[in-house]
């Protein structure tokens, strides 16, 4: 049996962390394997949903730039909001999901500065929607070694 | 390591002609500099038949870091606070020319017997039975530091000029333009935040201060029985509103604790009013406010930097791609928390 890659690099993290690092003399190297090993621990944690989170925010933010294109005066903007909403993930490798994340993610903060300089109940309902979203978007990002 | 060792004897020899039997012994690289490569050595000379032995810091340029600084900033704040109420290392050399060491680089004298490290300090023996006299301390310290007139600490001459009502737009743009620079993903939290800080300028500070720009624990030194020897790391410092200091100290990514302490030291409210009471400032809400939230946006900013100069950059220290994956996504909820949506 091959060990999953989540699997492998919590073992090589453990093995960098209890029976390595404790043997190099050199402080500086000591130390620098202790992080490499927490990095390799929280690479391990990201493998698993990493394809599950992307996914997930990419229809999320799809879903909302749906729900609110209609209430969006400016034209431009409401054309990219329908344009980004109707699209679909063409494929699953990270880096494409990341590539449709960051337009997705730089057409919320557009969006965003937009109905900031709205003064009505629609605008200030969007924007609480997009609050949610981003206090969602730390939750999906959460790491177990994180501070906060 | 025996090559900068004997690089740094002949810089030495240079430095101080009438020196002897010059010997640069137990050269090693401290970890956690990661704005300066930081190594630890033994001077070991004679002067007038005398021998010495000194125990020296040097601090050299890296080929990349968290953030771009400059390391006169620092030397010349340690020159200015040689024998003030904030503690400070002796600052020996500031060199530029590259011949010696390949870059730039620093020297000042090691303070021994002390420990930095907040994970010590805050957990370990004899440290962690000193925490409340080491919040004490450090909020006073940087009461003093903010009470300095800089003027008179030769530092006005030395440092670019700033009006009150200037401070908050300088910093704000400062951080603005790293993450421009930098980001390799969009931010549409600190994009918020910093929409947000323009629209709501803070009142201007009641003067301008020394601002040493990094200061939390992790940044001094302590020794076993809880005394505050020196206040270091002060690449950023520069002229600027007081409340930026405090806001910084304060800021929740420096709860080490893993609760409400800053720095893992003292509540809130008591940090605050030791730093106003040895400042002699107020600490405006609405300013510190504003601070608190420009306090998370620069610490964004840095972890975005340091991970982009890991991924894309010269310097591969681990500790930069550590805290980009480490810091980034709680920087985030930390500028959601004070912002208010967290909850």
């Amino acid at each position: 049996m091959k060990p999953d890659v989540d699997v492998t690099l919590q073992l090589i993290a453990a093995s960098l962390m209890t029976e390595i690092a404790p043997k190099i003399s050199d402080d500086y190297i000591q130390r620098n394997s202790m992080l490499t090993a927490m990095l390799l621990q929280s690479a391990a944690e990201e493998w698993d949903r990493a394809a599950a989170r992307r996914v997930e925010e990419n229809r999320t933010l799809r879903r909302l730039f749906a729900e609110v294109a209609p209430e969006i005066g400016d034209p431009e903007l409401r054309e990219r909001l329908d344009a980004a909403s109707g699209e679909e993930e063409e494929s699953l490798r990270i880096s494409d999901l990341n590539r449709s994340n960051d337009g997705l993610r730089t057409l919320l903060i557009q969006l965003h500065a937009h109905v900031e300089g709205i003064d009505t109940e629609g605008a200030r309902r969007i924007e609480a929607a997009i609050w949610r979203e981003l206090r969602v978007s730390t939750e999906r990002r959460a790491l177990s070694l994180a501070p906060f | 390591m025996a090559d900068l060792s004997e690089r740094f004897a002949r810089y030495v020899a240079h430095q101080w002609p009438d020196a002897s039997d010059i010997r640069v012994e137990g050269l090693s690289r401290i970890h956690g500099g990661a704005s300066r490569e930081t190594y630890r050595l033994r001077l070991k000379l004679r002067r007038d038949g005398v021998a010495e032995e000194r125990p020296l810091i040097l601090r050299r340029d890296p080929s990349g870091s968290l953030i771009e600084t400059e390391r006169a900033t620092e030397y010349n704040a340690y020159r200015a606070f040689q024998g003030t109420a904030v503690p400070v290392p002796e600052p020996l050399w500031l060199e530029e020319d590259e011949q010696w060491l390949d870059r730039p680089f620093f020297v000042m004298e090691e303070i021994t017997g002390c420990e930095s490290s907040p994970q010590t300090l805050l957990t370990t023996p004899p440290y962690q039975e000193h925490i409340e006299r080491m919040g004490e301390q450090k909020w006073r310290i940087l009461g003093a530091l903010n009470k300095a007139d800089p003027g008179e600490l030769g530092l006005a001459d030395l440092m670019p000029a700033v009006k009150p009502e200037e401070c908050w737009q300088r910093e704000l743009l400062k951080w603005e333009e790293m993450i421009d620079e930098d980001e390799m993903t969009p931010q549409p939290i600190g994009r918020a935040a910093i929409r947000w800080l323009r629209r709501h300028p803070p009142p201007p500070p009641q003067k301008i201060s020394v601002v040493h720009a990094d200061f939390r624990t992790g940044n001094f030194l302590a020794d076993g029985e809880g005394n505050i020897r020196a206040i270091l790391d002060w690449e950023m410092a520069h002229l600027g509103n007081a409340i930026e200091d405090l806001a910084w100290s304060i800021s929740r990514i420096w709860c080490w604790a893993r609760d409400d302490r800053p720095g893992g030291l003292l509540p809130r409210d008591r940090a605050i009013a030791l730093w106003e009471e040895a400042s002699g400032l107020r600490a405006d809400p609405e300013a510190l406010h504003w601070w608190e939230l420009l306090a998370n946006l620069k610490a964004l900013a840095i972890w975005i930097s340091g991970g982009n100069e890991y991924a894309t950059g010269s310097n591969h220290d681990t500790i930069l791609g550590f805290t980009g994956w480490w810091l980034t996504n709680s920087q985030n909820r930390a500028i959601l928390e004070i912002m208010g949506h967290l909850t």
